[in-house]
């Protein structure tokens, strides 16, 4: 069953990441993301590690696919890049592809031999994170809720309309 | 010991931000100022909890939270300038067509995550702080919707910002994964015992001084202090130049208190926190030459004043650095008090050419703002003299004579574009009406204030200096 999953989830990830870069209209890609993004938390489902998956959707899915949308929304571009500019960055991107693929190879080998250690598996675990943030992590905790009020505060002084005289 | 007290201070300063945003909503727009008087209340409050745990070392949620000496001390400088902020800040509010009731609210967050950065020692507090202080901020800069540079201010310092903000967490990330702790005694503990020269510890260590060296405006990370500086609304750009200073150089204080010795990794960043200093010193001098537009000149001077710190920093003398910390509160919110006085409905008069005059014009407005220039060129009798003697005749009892040597060249440069501002008000005879109406008793309370700080610190600086030494003594508290 576990193996069905890894491998259904891993071929609609990848699928998914192909199309994302295949697609030409820019919103599809973002939702192609988004889908590459859940199966992703769903793999991290399947690692037995709950809290990373939720944290990935909500986080990767949620807020910063929004951002993505916006920044869609507002720039629009139309026409895409010049036959000559996407040559060079078809190039770097073969070579980043490259250094990519050997990095993790490396770090694979590494994690497969025998010297490796294994994360607990309490370090996923919702509750143990909750408990924490109560206790050894209370004050950077109350002091993300005085940040979040001054962003939101800030933002909106700035894109609120002047009220008249 | 261990008391909700601790939390005082800080609660004040949180809870005032929460009842103007509420009251905000509720007052008519003419009753803004209001708003002012209560922040006030709260800081003031806020400053005698200070005031009253002195010499305490109370502490909370386990001593992430500690209130000594230094950290009190450094709280009432802050809640000091955020003080004299708003009081330039309301008539200048009104004039500009910025009154709004969240600006007190902001800079009440502002200095809530100041406050929590002098008053922890653990890199993730002082991070999320700095967070809070930048978040403020950035809204803070861009106040003055209608115009096109203070936009551009407030996306400049958010971009760059957060930019900074980034190379910080890089930097801890390092940090923790070399010292398994972000506790500052920790790091340090790791370094002191660390002869092998770990390049993790050390990147770490360098991305954070480059985080800090952003919001401080050492040269190389400065680009974006002129543009920001300029563009934002005035008292808000006082803010800038006086708060984040401060509380840079307070983490850099306790995060190198104990550090410099003779091992392989202080040395390499001692010589490039050197190199900065120079760099720092100079090119902020010889920049301000240029300019022409009065707000950009304090721009420049403030991050030529950024380097003369960091040679107290380098020659580790913490008393001198604070003494200095606390001359400039006073000589650069007075300058800015004096620029904002000169100001109208709907204009600023920023040119050096509308300086003309002046002096005689308007004599209190010329006179305070040349013994603040003075002050800031550091001529006796002036704090600023005097502040500058403490750090270089330290830093030459240090071994650092080269230093020295360019930082007193730099500041012989200094002395030309600040008396060019004096010689306008002085000695040119106004070829054009300048009409101000923005001289209000809040302002002339300021102008006064900081005159009598400047020449207090300047000729009889003892108490002070009795008070900065009970601060500093508490530092090493590991």
């Amino acid at each position: 069953m576990e193996l069905f999953l890894f491998i259904l989830l891993s071929i609609l990830c990848i699928g998914a990441v192909l199309g994302m870069i295949i697609v030409n209209n820019q919103a599809y890609s973002a939702l192609f993301l988004v889908l590459a993004f859940s199966c992703t938390a769903g793999l991290f489902a399947l690692l037995d590690a709950p809290f990373i998956a939720v944290v990935q959707i909500i986080i990767y899915a949620g807020a910063i696919l929004v951002l993505f949308i916006f920044v869609i929304m507002m720039v629009d571009i139309k026409e895409g890049l010049t036959p000559e500019k996407k040559k060079w960055t078809m190039a770097l991107a073969c070579i980043l592809a490259v250094v990519l693929l050997i990095e993790l190879l490396v770090a694979l080998k590494s994690a497969l031999s025998p010297m490796a250690t294994s994360v607990s598996g309490q370090a996923g675990n919702a509750s143990e994170i909750g408990h924490l943030l109560f206790t050894k992590y209370l004050y950077p905790f109350e002091i993300t809720s005085v940040l979040i009020i001054a962003a939101m505060v800030g933002a909106i002084v700035l894109v609120k309309k002047k009220d008249s005289e | 010991m261990n008391t909700f007290a601790a939390l005082y201070p800080l609660l004040s300063i949180v809870v005032g931000a929460l009842v103007v945003l509420l009251l905000e909503v509720f007052l008519k727009r003419k009753n803004r100022d209001y708003l002012a008087f209560i922040s006030i209340l709260f800081l003031l409050n806020a400053g005698r909890e200070c005031i009253r745990v002195w010499n305490q070392g109370y502490t909370y949620f386990d001593g992430n939270l500690q209130l000594d000496n230094l950290a009190l001390l450094l709280c009432l400088i802050l809640t000091l300038a955020t003080l004299l902020v708003i009081l330039i800040s309301m008539k200048y509010l009104r004039l500009q067509n910025v009154n709004f009731g969240e600006y007190y609210a902001l800079l009440l967050f502002a200095l809530s995550g100041m406050i929590i950065m002098v008053s922890s020692t653990d890199l993730l507090i002082i991070f999320l702080g700095l967070e809070v202080l930048s978040m403020s901020s950035y809204a803070l800069a861009g106040l003055k919707i209608e115009d096109v540079r203070s936009t551009e201010a407030a996306v400049k310092y958010f971009l760059l910002g957060s930019f900074a903000s980034a190379f910080l967490v890089f930097g801890l990330a390092f940090l923790y994964g070399a010292a398994h702790s972000l506790d500052i005694p920790a790091i340090v503990n790791f370094f002191r015992a660390d002869t092998s020269l770990s390049l993790m510890a050390l990147a770490g260590l360098g991305f954070v001084i480059i985080g800090f060296g952003f919001k401080i405006a050492w040269v190389p990370f400065h680009m974006w202090t002129p543009d920001v500086y300029e563009g934002s609304p005035t008292p808000v750009t006082a803010f800038f130049s006086v708060g984040p200073k401060v509380v840079g150089f307070a983490v850099l204080i306790r995060l190198f208190q104990l550090y410099w010795s003779e091992s392989l990794n202080s040395q390499i960043v001692s010589s490039s926190l050197w190199v900065i200093a120079v760099l720092t010193m100079v090119a902020g001098n010889l920049l301000a030459l240029r300019q022409r537009n009065v707000k950009r000149i304090l721009a420049y001077s403030s991050i030529a004043h950024a380097g003369y710190l960091l040679v107290a920093l380098l020659a580790e003398d913490n008393s001198g650095l604070v003494f200095y910390l606390f001359v400039y509160l006073f000589m650069n919110i007075g300058a800015f008090t004096a620029v904002i006085a000169l100001s109208k409905k709907g204009t600023e008069y920023l040119d050096l050419e509308n300086y003309k005059g002046i002096g005689f014009r308007y004599p209190w407005i010329g006179a305070t703002l040349s013994v603040f220039l003075f002050s800031l060129a550091g001529f006796p009798p002036t704090g600023g003299f005097l502040a500058k003697f403490y750090i270089f005749a330290s830093a030459v009892h240090e071994g650092f004579i080269w230093l020295v040597i360019i930082g007193v060249l730099a500041s012989l440069i200094s002395v030309y574009y600040y008396l060019r501002i004096v010689v306008y008000m002085y000695m040119h005879t106004a070829t054009n009406d300048i009409e101000i109406d923005a001289y209000n008793p809040a302002l002339f309370l300021v102008l006064f204030l900081c005159l009598y700080g400047v020449l207090q610190m300047g000729i009889f600086p003892g108490n002070v200096l009795i008070i900065i030494k009970q601060a500093v003594a508490s530092l090493p508290i590991f």
